[in-house]
């Protein structure tokens, strides 16, 4: 196995416990791949992880490959791949040669760059790296930050760099619309990140470091509009504009590498059947190496247990009916995974108009990252009344994700038919404020709402993951879904416990017409 | 790939505003310097990289590949898959040549090796 990451950590687990005797080379010091950098709660379903914090997800995946015999080699970089599936690895101070029946390759994939006017300075880096200096190693990549590329990986770092106290300028995307689920993107907005969308980045100017960033619009067939440039007061340009797998061993395996567009842009990958298997006999790969589907982690799990199943079968470890029934099961759960408007089928679909089922598209969720409010009115869990505390699902996208359903003890909240589908409230369940949903809803788009319990006031309960932590009996201001300020909040309780997993819910006190409106609190003194 | 177009440039080699940019940062190669190769008659992504060290530096062309393969589709007016990828080769990680030679044949398999 080579890459300790997500899908050769699934693999190596899948394969050792049908008997098999699994080396795993991973050039970093610590296992896990990218896992261990993500601190927040995944999407999917129960048994996919959803809910569940990326390193969190790692480390289980390493306590079974442990509890399973599995032999990894960290600090351990693979240097080539020869005829006869025999690897070269480097350990400490010696190439070792290695053979193996089989080998997987989940190496993995590296940031796309893409050369700009002083995209060499000290400050320019791919978002993918911010996030291990600060996840990793506890180093804020910079105070003002600009972030390129608003898709998942995007949305998802500069949801954490605003965590880690940095300013966040700006998001853009030369798109016309943000590119990664809405949900993430409204957490963002919320605390007044503006989206620039149709906006691309000219230069990245300052005196041996990142200064300043000039930005300039462009039209729907990325052409520049002159006479759009503006300057942006930065010390740091992230870059979020794709992955690119490391074919290196692959293509020094002899395995057929090729571009390929069947992601939805061109991109260099692996070519693999079903299982996984390269052209190559008995060389595999997986995951984000071999890049398929748009999932990430979730979905390299599950091409490592696809890999490792095919191989157990073929040397006779399981049967093939058992094999096939593994394969089916996780080829099924890809499927409902990749399914939705942010499946690769559907990517660069430019202008989807309604959802799977048949509200009209928040063009607003897609132009500036938040649902305006004049749209809530689509979507029925978003804009029903009820009398007491009700939960409001601000969730208006097809993606695959569900766990709003399963953590509601009072069966308030349905997601009925495919995992993509957009949840329902069932008003004739009784809500009790618990706020589990809130807590564990990984696009952080349910809140709880009452209008009815305070004279002339509502409480708003909202999932807050900043430190530190407001208290009770605190005045702030209350934001909207942009991020700007709506009334004066009083926090009236902040809850947190083990079932939340380090979520926060935060209720607030905000005047009765403003109870559809604010989405997000900012503590007095500037503090968020 | 399955053949290399190998026509002549439609016009000659014009400087242009950004040439100084640099493509390959490992071992600093510009934009010009590519755009120059193409018009001076090579047009695989190996035949560049044999030619100007790009993608020949710390990480092997996994950022700057795709990057210069655009300018030599471009210039060339071709597509970018009819240019090849740069050959996988090892070591495909840095490494300390005495460590490179430091070879250890797997005892279990060979124990007459090393």
């Amino acid at each position: 196995m080579i890459g300790a990451g997500p899908a050769g950590l699934s693999a190596a687990v899948e394969a050792a416990e049908a008997g098999m005797r699994v080396a795993v080379f991973d050039e970093n010091a610590g296992p896990g791949g990218q896992l261990f950098k993500q601190i927040h709660k995944f999407f999917g379903s129960r048994d996919q992880n959803a809910m569940i914090r990326g390193f969190q997800i790692g480390r289980n995946l390493l306590a079974r490959a442990e509890a399973a015999g599995v032999e990894v080699f960290l600090n351990a970089p693979v240097m080539g791949i020869y005829k006869n599936h025999e690897v070269l690895v480097k350990i400490e101070d010696e190439s070792v040669h290695f053979k193996g029946d089989n080998i997987i390759i989940a190496a993995g994939a590296a940031e796309v760059m893409v050369p700009f006017c002083g995209w060499d300075l000290p400050g320019v880096m791919g978002a993918g790296a911010a996030q291990t200096l600060m996840n990793r190693h506890g180093v804020l990549p910079g105070r003002k930050v600009l972030l390129v590329g608003s898709g998942n990986v995007g949305l998802i770092v500069g949801l954490q760099l605003l965590q880690a106290g940095c300013e966040l300028v700006a998001v853009l995307d030369a798109a016309p619309r943000v590119g990664g689920y809405g949900v993430h993107a409204a957490k963002i907005a919320r605390t007044g990140v503006p989206f620039l969308t149709s906006t691309t980045i000219l230069e990245a100017k300052g005196d041996g470091k990142v200064e300043k960033a000039v930005i300039r619009k462009v039209d729907s067939r990325f052409q520049v509009i002159p006479g759009t440039e503006r300057e942006l007061d930065v010390d740091t340009i992230l870059m979020a504009v794709g992955l690119s797998p490391m074919t290196q061993l692959a293509s020094c395996a002899g395995c057929d590498v090729e571009y390929s567009d069947q992601t939805g842009r061109l991109s260099c990958i692996t070519v693999t059947d079903e299982f996984c298997e390269t052209t190559v006999a008995g060389i595999y790969c997986c995951g984000d190496f071999r890049m398929e589907t748009a999932e990430g982690a979730s979905s390299a799990i599950l091409q490592g247990q696809i890999a490792a199943s095919h191989i157990a079968e073929q040397a006779g470890y399981i049967t093939g009916e058992e094999c096939g029934a593994r394969i089916a099961k996780c080829q099924e759960t890809l499927r409902q995974m990749s399914g939705g408007m942010f499946s690769v089928k559907n990517k660069g679909r430019v202008d989807p108009t309604e959802t799977d089922e048949g509200y009209p598209i928040s063009r607003s969720l897609l132009e500036r990252g938040y649902i305006a409010e004049e749209e809530l009115q689509n979507y029925p869990a978003a804009s029903y009344e009820a009398e007491g505390v009700h939960p409001v699902i601000e969730c208006v996208q097809n993606i695959p994700c569900n766990p709003c359903r399963d953590m509601c003890a009072r069966k308030c909240i349905l997601v009925n038919g495919d995992i993509t589908n957009i949840p329902l409230v069932d008003q004739t369940k009784k809500c009790v404020g618990c706020g589990l949903c809130v807590a564990n809803c990984p696009g952080q788009s349910i809140f709880l709402i009452d209008k009815t319990s305070i004279p002339d006031y509502a409480a708003v309960s909202i999932p807050y993951e900043f430190l530190p932590l407001p208290e009770e009996g605190q005045k702030g201001t209350g934001l909207d879904r942009s991020g700007a300020p709506v009334c004066d909040a009083l926090v009236m309780s902040v809850k947190t416990s083990p079932a939340m997993d380090k979520t926060a819910v935060l209720t607030m006190k905000v005047p009765l017409k403003y109870a559809d409106s604010v989405r997000f609190f900012k503590a007095e003194g500037g503090a968020e | 790939m399955s053949k290399i177009i190998r026509t002549a440039a439609k016009e000659p080699f014009k400087p242009e505003p950004d040439d100084d940019l640099i493509i390959c940062r490992c071992e600093e190669v510009t934009k010009g310097e590519i755009r120059r190769a193409v018009h001076g008659g090579f047009r695989t992504t190996n035949e560049v990289k044999r030619w100007l060290r790009c993608g020949m530096g710390l990480c092997q062309g996994q950022t700057c590949q795709r990057n210069f393969q655009n300018i030599i589709a471009k210039e060339a007016g071709i597509s970018v898959k009819d240019l090849g990828m740069i050959s996988g080769r090892s070591p495909a990680r840095p490494v300390m040549i005495d460590v490179f030679a430091n070879e250890v044949i797997d005892a279990e398999k060979d124990p007459e090796g090393k």
